[in-house]
């Protein structure tokens, strides 16, 4: 019997170029239970967008964006890790583990400093299971 | 505008927990202005609630809907095919929002989600600001566009008490001396003669102490 790997989904500025055409997808199966969502700035994720992906059954939600100074869009970065912090909030309201939301400044065109946090983030989930605590799903 | 905020989420699912299907209606007017009730919020509390749900490991049926306004009929009609279907609406509306709904859907439970707290201005993009008392006898000719019922915490009409200090209010350094502004206002426009005048003490009676007020005009009605 083996457990079913942690949903972890990732919100990623296109303007950091993480990927080139196509290949994001190559990328995604090389984690399992990874989903990227590419997105024109961070700025447009909203809170409830991170609370809806938690409640659809995502185990994680990871944000990353352009530096503060660097973003394209001015204050899209900025106001994004804000909503973060906000979105946390409603976390701990419900009594969820609020690192289960990231927000990461991410050094653009760098995949081997994605792939370190992505790892780190995956055991961290690893850690605090499924939501609820009792579904933990199982595959054989 | 009508500044609201919203209820914890814990008071909120005391009062909805005991439905199995829960209509969640927001209300895009003032309380969108000040991010407690529009559709945004609407959206995040309904994800908050499946998440709180879920957590719980109970799933009930949750439905989100967003009225330009909550408080005219015309706009509250627009849900009438969802409402049925639902055993609570959970409204996001203020509080004149809440009571419309329960006057027009009169079999429905009818729950707020929103702490409606006073009539203000967005002062900057985040603050609220409250400026209005709906006293009922609006003086803010006589006081250069500031109201001293609501700005200053004395509710002071004939100068200021003595004790602002650099101007603060002596009740919390966080507030600006109403009678402050009144008067630096007065004096950049040239009007500080409009002080000299006696102002008489507000008459309650038009605001709530009269009791829930009640406009009503014969040229407007159908």
């Amino acid at each position: 019997m083996e457990t079913k790997p942690r949903t972890l989904v990732v919100y990623y500025c296109r303007n950091l170029r993480l990927f080139k055409n196509g290949e994001q997808k190559g990328f995604a199966r090389s984690l399992p239970g990874l989903k990227l969502v590419a997105i024109p700035c961070s700025g447009k994720v909203e809170a409830h967008h991170l609370l809806k992906t938690l409640a659809g059954g995502a185990d994680g939600v990871l944000v990353l964006a352009c530096g503060e100074k660097a973003c394209q869009y001015l204050e899209g970065s900025m106001r994004s890790r804000k909503r973060m912090d906000y979105a946390r909030s409603w976390l701990r309201q419900i009594g969820i583990e609020q690192e289960r939301l990231e927000f990461i400044h991410c050094p653009p065109m760098n995949r081997e400093a994605l792939e370190k946090t992505l790892k780190e983030f995956m055991s961290r989930l690893e850690s605090f299971g499924t939501i609820p605590a009792s579904a933990q799903v199982k595959t054989s | 505008m009508i500044v609201a905020e919203l209820k914890q989420i814990s008071e909120i699912r005391k009062m909805i927990d005991r439905y199995s299907s829960i209509l969640v209606v927001g209300c895009d007017s003032c309380v969108a202005e000040c991010a407690s009730g529009g559709n945004r919020e609407t959206m995040l509390l309904a994800a908050a609630l499946r998440l709180s749900y879920k957590n719980d490991n109970k799933y009930p049926i949750i439905t989100v809907a967003c009225l330009d306004r909550q408080c005219v009929d015309d706009f509250i009609d627009r849900i009438a095919h969802q409402v049925p279907e639902h055993e609570v609406v959970l409204s996001l509306g203020c509080g004149a929002g809440v009571q419309a709904l329960a006057r027009v859907y009169t079999d429905k439970p009818i729950i707020p989600a929103l702490d409606t707290l006073f009539i203000g201005e967005t002062e900057m993009r985040g603050v609220w600001q409250e400026n209005c008392l709906g006293c009922g006898q609006c003086k803010l000719g006589y006081f250069g566009a500031v109201c001293p019922v609501t700005r200053c915490s004395k509710k002071l009409m004939n100068g200021p008490c003595g004790g602002s200090k650099n101007g603060r209010c002596e009740v919390h350094p966080d507030i600006p001396c109403g009678w402050d502004m009144i008067i630096r206002r007065l004096d950049a426009l040239g009007e500080l003669d409009r002080l000299s005048e006696y102002v008489p003490p507000v008459d309650w009676s038009t605001s709530h102490s009269g009791g829930p007020r009640r406009v009503v005009r014969e040229d407007q009605k159908p």
